[in-house]
Order: structure tokens, then C-alpha cells, then sequence
């Protein structure tokens, strides 16, 4: 692979990471927000597998096949199975669309500004994507943050994860592949339980607004 | 290892093998074997204490314990003294607690963290890096709040005394935190040696601030006003064992920490420094043994004493140090030697006392002096033990605390020559202050002996009293044999504290003597303790002696007392703590406001018989309603308002977090 092609495919992988990131926040129907961030998983899939050739790395291919297991079939399979009736859409979000797009690209800004030291830290190809990372960790608390439904809010949950590991690629820091493993297992129970939670929220409420826990304080 | 390090590894061993034993054992053997390997490990430490101040020095370095620095831990003859109080303190409180049990007292809790506190306490004083005694402070702090808490289930005041306690030493610990880590800042490493080194290059004015940071985390340990709200809820409220261990142990590390910090870590300081602990040690020693004199609660008594002690301590400490800036090292060390003497003979008197209090709750489960009386013929070891021990904490001879305050009075004295305007007036203020603490500790222990232990008793539980089991008799003696020792031939222990005073090259050993007397250096005075308890015994017999010769010229004659015609006194005409205390009460009344309420009920025939009289007094304390409610009142409403942030939409808690971070990047990204 030459240089240029490296770069060129890189940003495309970033992009696309990016886009579907604001896509989350642009969709109003749950089935599609899984949609979105299905896809997401598989930019970020891509993009480690561009890293790994350009690196020569096994290691790095190993992640990959990681990544595709549990960001793009793994999680959003559980998270249809939590959503089980298809028509149930983001009614209400706190924030609504178009300013939530708006915010976006706010807090990718933000992200871009914040950054700069760590691309200064070591710029190369990679690190100056570094930004986009950390603009899915803002765009994700954003829609933890705004969005009503237990799933959206799993899913904002996810695309800040989506972020961390989407830095720490970009950093080509070898994190141990046991620190690997156990924060993927700890997002995946963390979606179990939220899982289960969305079940007997549905059971108790008819709905998963979690605005009906109100009462839940001192 | 030298045999101090020895006898200290072997104290801590001991006291670890006493917390599993107390934490493994079955209930019924848990008490005597935890005493016993804590009494054993007391003395060990005792044994180290007194290596170290002898001479012998010791050190380990633990670098993996802590992450970053390590554990250190260090004796110098300093931290020797305070090890070996604490120590001797440990072995008296251990023995006494194999009989102290019963109110849940042998429950795997208070046994297995009563040995924790002990070694915390002991580890105190060895650090030798910051790390290493913020570890063991915080250490020693929950291990006293668990014992605090003890009877939480029986009493509720005392899960109130725990809370106060839990939040005062915490807000102490924070501002020792934060001086020390200010002053770490500005050394290259944390240990003792490296801050030493880094304080001359320090701005006068940072190190003020680490100083001042320091002395009230410190000084609200050694229960000092304005920070002594604590002391008599805790103390009194804790098992009386524990009481002696946190009245007689533990405050003195507050004490330890302000003359390691001021004198050794910092070199001395200015001298404004000094004036401002020998004011507050003033105020503290007053307004302690104040609130003692009116005080009715026998254990809440003995804590207000504490204070008043520690207070006196300080003044000590205040002196030495304005002493030290103004070039007088013999004055200096005289002074210290009178602080760190006063220190030890408080441990030993105020153990004594906790533990004999402890004997009397426990006979009869009361603590009120008004409703005491009339223990002399029920528990005749108790009451001798604590009427030692009250002579021992007056400051008359042949008590223990005389020497002391008799030492701590002649370098003030002897300092009013030293230069200065501010000496000139802090002197003679400080000399008026102990003479009148010295005279009002008097009534106070008076008070406390006389209508506790004497007369007849003014309740049931009183008269239905009985003396202590063995074991907790036995404690008491070792502490009353300590005061004994320390009243009669302080000599012994007051050429090991000359070295003591030793550090930072402040002060000098200034006192001289033989085993019978005690020579200043540098000024004018001796004190014989031991001629002068021979003189009085002397005097007492010789008067005893004469009275007995003029009474039996006279042929004796039985009558009955005159009693006005009222019939035969009933123990209601006794004089009670309260009576006995109201003519202080109206001198200090302006000082004390006590709130007095009398209602007079008439009868219904006539407006001239009068059928009932109700009396109610309360003595509030005035620092703690001045400076304590406000701050509590705004405290509350602040709790009240932030309410209202929390309103349990999950949404709003996620966005304080979201914008929390934004706001936290915007502005790194603008500040950069």
C-alpha cells in the first residue's frame, strides 16, 4: 500500500466513522439508529484493518476480527432483541434534530481544538485523526445525554466506547490484549444489563422513557 | 536492628497476631487473649520507646507497600517518647480491658480493631515520609471512629458523637493533607529528611501557610478551641478503655505532629507562628478546665480535662518556640522539656482516671456525679485508684502534674527577661493562665473525688455498686504505679526527654540532676519532688499526730449531730457536683452563660406553701454555639438548595456530567 493510498483510505474510514456517529443522533426510529451504529462498528472495523496492513501487524488483524465480532454482529444483535417492537421511535428527544446536528458539529469542533495536543504529541497520518475519536466520545454523552429511550441511550453508551477504542487505535498504542478483553467485556454486560432493564421498564411502564424513574431519589 | 527496632517489630507482630486472635477466636476466650498479647506488645513498644530516646536509632524502608514513594518509618528519640507513652498507655488499657467486657465490648469488632488502633497509634509517630504518616493518621482515625461507635446499638448519642468525631477528623486530616502535600511540593521526595533540607529554600510566606494548614489538622486532634467540638462527645462516649487510649494516647500525636512539623520539618518559623499556639494553648487550657469545672457527666469531665492539658502543652510548645526565634536555647529547651513532661504525666493520670470512670460506669451504670456518692465503702480500690489519680492531675504536690507545671512555670518566668515587647506581655499573661488552670483543675478534681466517691449515695444504681473484677483493677494499678514513679522521681524521665528536645537544633538539654533532684540549666531552680512528698507525709503525720494527742486529753463523748431539729440528714442534703461547682459557675459567669431555670409550683390552698421547686440548669458551650451553629445552619440550607439540582430525572444527572466535561475541555482549549 503507497502512502497516499494509506492516507486516502484511512480519512474514508474516518469519515465514514464520523458520519454514522452523527447519523445516531439524525435518526428518529430505533430500528435505524441500530442500523447506524452497526455500521459504525464496521468503520471502525475497517479502519483498524487499515491500520493492520499498514502496519504489517497480525495483532492488529486479530483486533479487527474482534471489533466485527462485537461492535457490528454482537451488540446491535442484542439490541434489536431489546427492542422488540419495531415501530417504537425516539418520540420526544430532549434536543431535537436539527439542533442535535447542530450540537454535533459543535462538539466535533470542540473535539478538534481539544485534541491538538495530543496530535502534537507524535503527528503522523494516524494521530492527526485522533479528533474524530474524541468528537464520538463528545457526540456519544451528547446522546446518552438527550435521548429518552433505554436504547438510544445504550447506544449513545456504545458510540463513547466506539470513540475510546476509536482513539486508541489511532494512538497505534498496544494496549494489552488482557485490558482489551476485559473492557469489551465489561460493555457487553453493561448492555446485558441495560438489557434487561428496558425489559422490565417495558413491563412496569409500557414504555422505556426512563423519565418515568423520576422518583427514584431521596 | 537495634534493640528498640527489635522490641517495636515485636510490639507491632504482637499487636497483629492480637487483631486476628480477636478477629478468629470464640467469644469467650477473645478478651483475655487479646489483652494479654496487646499488654505484652504495650510494654514491647514501651521497651522501644525508651531504646530509642536512650540513643538507639532505627529505620526500614518499605518501597513497595505505596505505590510512587514507599513506607519509611523511622525512631528518633522524638518519636521514641511519644512511642513509648503510647505504649505504656496500650499495656495499662489492654490488662484493663481482660476484665472490661459485657454491652457487646467482646464482640469480634471492638476486640479485633482495639489492637489496630494501638499499632496505628504506634506507627504514628515512626513515619518517617509524608506518605507514611498520612497512612497511619488515617489509619488511626477510622480505627478510633470503629471503637467509637462500639455501643452505637445500645445508646443513640453515641452514633451522634461518632458522626461528629468522623467529620471533624476527616476536615483535620484535609487540612494536614493539603499543608504537608504544599510543603512535598517543595522538596524533591517526601520523606522527612528531603522536606528538612527543602524548607530553608521555602518563601516565608508558603511556609507560613503550610504551618498554620498543619497546626489545625494537628491541634483539632489534640481537641484545641475552637476545633474541640469533638473531643467531649467522643471521648466520653467511647468503652472506657478506649476512652484512656484516645484521652491519653491519641491526642498526644496532635501534640507530636506540631513539634515535628514546626521545629524539626520547618525549622522553626517565625515567631508569630509560635505566639499563635502559645494563645491558642492558653484559650484551651482556660476554657477546658472551665467547662470541666462546671461539668456533672464524670467522663465528659475528664475530656474537658484533656483539653485543658493539651492546652497547657501548647503553651509549653508556644513558649519553646518564641523562645527558640529570639536565640534562647536554654529557655527553649526548658520549656519543651516541661511540654513533652506534661504530655507524659497527662497520658499516665488521665489513663488512670478513664479507667477508674470505666470501673464506676460499669458498677453503676451511671456517669452523672450528681446521682453518684458514696462508693468509698462499695469499691475501695476504685476510689483509691481515682483519688490518686485526681491528686496526680492537680497541679499540687506531691501530684504528677506539679513537676511539670512547676518546670513549665519557671521558663516562663525565667523568660521575662527575654527580649522583645511581645514577650514582655505573653509571659506574665501565660504564668497568670497556668496559675489560674492549676487552681481550677483543684476544684475540679475535688469536685470529681468528693461528691463521686465520698458521702453517701444519692441514687440506687450507687449503693447497689460493687467493686471491679481483677483484671480491670489490675490495669488501673499499672497506670497509678506510672503516676507514682512520675510524681516522685521524674528525674528519671526528664534527662531521656532533654534529648528529645534535641531537634532541629532549637533547643538545648537543659536540665540536670540526680535521682532525688531535679537542677535547671542556665537558670536558677531545683525541685526535690521526693523531699517534698517525705516533707508533706511528715506534716500530715506530725498534724494527725498532735490532733490525736490534744483530742485524747479529753474524755470522748457520743451525741448526735445537730441537725437543726429537721431530723437525721438524708443524702438529698448532700452537696452535689452541680452545688459544689455553682460558687465557679457565678464567678465565671459572664465567661460561661449558663442557662438557669427555676420554677416554683405553688400549692392549690395557699400561694405561701409552696409544693414543689423545679431546677434546671445547662451549660452550654459557648465557643461551639458561636462558631459551630452558623456554620452548621448554612451548611444545612446549602444541603437543602442542592436539593434541587437533584430533581431524579436521569437525564439531567448525565447532562451535569456531559457538560461538565464540555465546559472542562472549552476551557483548556481557550486557557492553552
Amino acid at each position: 500500500m503507497t502512502d497516499t493510498g494509506y492516507t486516502q483510505l484511512l480519512d474514508l474510514a474516518c469519515g465514514a466513522f464520523l458520519l454514522s456517529g452523527v447519523l445516531v443522533l439524525a435518526r428518529r426510529g430505533l430500528a435505524g439508529v441500530i442500523r447506524v451504529f452497526t455500521a459504525q462498528g464496521v468503520a471502525l472495523a475497517a479502519l483498524t484493518i487499515v491500520i493492520a496492513v499498514h502496519e504489517r501487524s497480525a495483532e492488529w488483524g486479530v483486533a479487527a476480527v474482534g471489533i466485527v465480532a462485537l461492535r457490528a454482529v454482537a451488540l446491535p444483535m442484542m439490541l434489536r432483541r431489546a427492542l422488540a417492537d419495531q415501530r417504537d421511535a425516539e418520540a420526544r428527544p430532549l434536543v431535537n434534530i436539527p439542533a442535535s446536528l447542530l450540537a454535533a458539529a459543535a462538539l466535533t469542533l470542540l473535539a478538534y481544538v481539544a485534541s491538538q495536543p495530543l496530535v502534537h504529541l507524535a503527528p503522523s497520518t494516524a494521530t492527526h485523526a485522533i479528533p474524530i475519536g474524541v468528537a464520538m466520545v463528545l457526540i456519544g454523552l451528547f446522546a446518552l445525554t438527550t435521548r429518552r429511550r433505554a436504547v438510544s441511550q445504550v447506544v449513545g453508551f456504545l458510540v463513547v466506547d466506539n470513540g475510546i477504542t476509536a482513539v486508541g487505535v489511532l494512538t497505534l498504542a498496544s494496549v494489552p490484549l488482557v485490558v482489551e478483553l476485559g473492557i469489551a467485556l465489561d460493555v457487553l454486560f453493561a448492555v446485558l444489563v441495560l438489557q434487561i432493564l428496558a425489559t422490565r421498564m417495558r413491563e412496569a411502564f409500557g414504555d422505556t422513557d426512563l423519565d418515568e424513574l423520576r422518583e427514584l431519589r431521596d | 536492628m537495634s534493640p528498640a527496632g527489635l522490641s517495636f517489630v515485636a510490639a507491632l507482630v504482637g499487636l497483629g497476631l492480637a487483631a486476628v486472635a480477636g478477629f478468629a477466636l470464640p467469644g469467650a476466650a477473645r478478651p483475655a487473649v487479646v489483652g494479654a498479647l496487646s499488654a505484652v506488645s504495650g510494654c514491647a513498644a514501651l521497651v522501644a520507646g525508651v531504646g530509642a530516646l536512650a540513643g538507639q536509632a532505627w529505620s526500614v524502608s518499605l518501597p513497595g507497600v505505596l505505590p510512587l514513594s514507599g513506607l519509611v518509618f523511622a525512631i528518633d528519640p522524638l518519636g521514641g517518647m511519644f512511642v513509648a507513652v503510647t505504649g505504656g498507655v496500650v499495656a495499662a488499657a489492654a490488662v484493663y480491658g481482660v476484665g472490661y467486657t459485657g454491652h457487646g465490648l467482646s464482640g469480634r469488632l471492638p476486640q479485633s480493631v482495639f489492637p489496630v488502633f494501638a499499632a496505628a497509634m504506634l506507627l504514628v509517630p515512626a513515619a518517617a515520609t509524608v506518605g507514611a504518616l498520612l497512612v497511619c493518621w488515617e489509619l488511626m482515625a477510622v480505627a478510633s471512629l470503629l471503637l467509637v461507635v462500639t455501643e452505637h446499638r445500645e445508646r443513640p448519642e453515641v452514633a451522634s458523637a461518632g458522626r461528629w468525631y468522623a467529620v471533624m477528623t476527616h476536615l483535620g486530616f484535609a487540612a494536614i493533607l493539603a499543608g504537608l502535600m504544599l510543603f512535598a511540593a517543595a522538596a524533591p521526595g517526601d520523606s522527612f529528611a528531603a522536606l528538612r533540607a527543602a524548607a530553608p529554600g521555602m518563601t516565608p510566606g508558603s511556609r507560613t501557610v503550610v504551618f498554620v494548614l498543619v497546626l489545625a489538622g494537628f491541634a483539632s486532634k489534640a481537641g484545641i478551641v475552637p476545633l474541640h467540638a469533638w473531643l467531649p462527645r467522643a471521648h466520653p462516649e467511647a468503652p472506657s478503655h478506649v476512652s484512656a487510649l484516645m484521652s491519653a494516647a491519641m491526642v498526644n500525636l496532635g501534640i507530636y505532629g506540631i513539634i515535628r512539623v514546626g521545629f524539626d520539618l520547618l525549622g522553626g518559623g517565625a515567631r508569630g507562628w509560635w505566639i499563635a499556639v502559645l494563645a491558642v494553648g492558653a484559650v484551651s487550657a482556660l476554657y477546658g478546665i472551665l467547662q470541666a469545672a462546671v461539668a456533672t457527666d464524670l467522663k465528659r469531665l475528664l475530656a474537658h480535662s484533656t483539653t485543658e492539658n493539651m492546652g497547657l502543652v501548647l503553651v509549653g510548645v508556644g513558649a519553646a518556640g518564641i523562645f527558640a526565634t529570639s536565640g534562647e536555647r536554654v529557655l527553649a529547651g526548658l520549656a519543651l522539656v516541661a511540654a513533652l513532661l506534661h504530655t507524659v504525666n497527662h497520658a499516665a493520670f488521665k489513663t488512670l482516671l478513664f479507667l477508674a470512670a470505666g470501673s464506676v460506669l460499669r458498677a453503676t451504670g451511671s456517669r452523672d456525679l450528681d446521682a453518684l456518692g458514696g462508693l468509698r465503702a462499695r469499691m475501695p480500690a476504685t476510689t483509691l485508684l481515682f483519688g490518686v489519680g485526681a491528686l496526680a492531675a492537680s497541679a499540687l504536690p506531691p501530684g504528677t502534674a506539679f513537676v511539670s507545671e512547676w518546670l513549665l512555670l519557671q521558663a516562663l518566668v525565667h523568660g521575662l527577661p527575654a527580649s522583645g515587647a511581645v514577650t514582655a506581655i505573653a509571659m506574665p499573661l501565660s504564668v497568670a493562665v497556668v496559675a489560674l488552670t492549676a487552681g481550677l483543675a483543684v476544684v475540679t478534681f475535688v469536685k470529681a473525688f468528693g461528691t463521686g466517691f465520698l458521702a453517701r449515695p444519692r441514687s440506687e444504681a450507687a449503693a447497689r455498686a460493687a467493686e471491679s473484677p481483677r483484671g480491670m483493677v489490675a490495669g488501673m494499678v499499672l497506670a497509678a504505679g506510672a503516676c507514682g514513679v512520675l510524681a516522685l522521681a521524674p528525674t528519671v524521665v526528664v534527662s531521656a526527654l532533654g534529648r528529645a528536645t534535641a531537634i532541629g537544633r532549637l533547643a538545648a538539654d537543659p536540665i540536670s540532676g540526680n535521682a532525688v533532684t531535679v537542677r535547671l540549666g542556665g537558670v536558677a531552680g531545683a525541685l526535690s519532688p521526693l523531699m517534698l512528698a517525705v516533707a508533706l507525709l511528715a506534716g500530715v503525720i506530725v498534724v494527725l499526730g498532735a490532733l490525736r494527742l490534744l483530742a485524747s486529753r479529753r474524755a470522748r463523748r457520743e451525741a448526735r449531730l445537730w441537725d437543726c431539729g429537721a431530723g437525721p440528714p438524708t443524702p438529698r442534703m448532700e452537696y452535689t457536683a452541680t452545688s459544689f461547682a455553682e460558687p465557679v459557675q457565678r464567678v465565671f459567669d459572664n465567661v460561661l452563660r449558663p442557662e438557669q431555670d427555676v420554677e416554683v409550683t405553688h400549692a392549690d390552698e395557699s400561694r405561701y406553701l409552696v409544693a414543689a421547686i423545679e431546677y434546671r440548669r445547662a451549660v452550654p458551650d459557648r465557643v461551639e454555639r458561636r462558631l459551630y451553629v452558623p456554620v452548621l445552619t448554612a451548611l444545612r440550607a446549602w444541603g437543602r438548595a442542592a436539593r434541587g439540582l437533584a430533581d431524579g430525572s436521569v437525564h439531567r444527572y448525565l447532562g451535569y456530567g456531559f457538560g461538565a466535561v464540555t465546559v472542562l475541555l472549552i476551557v483548556l482549549a481557550v486557557t492553552r
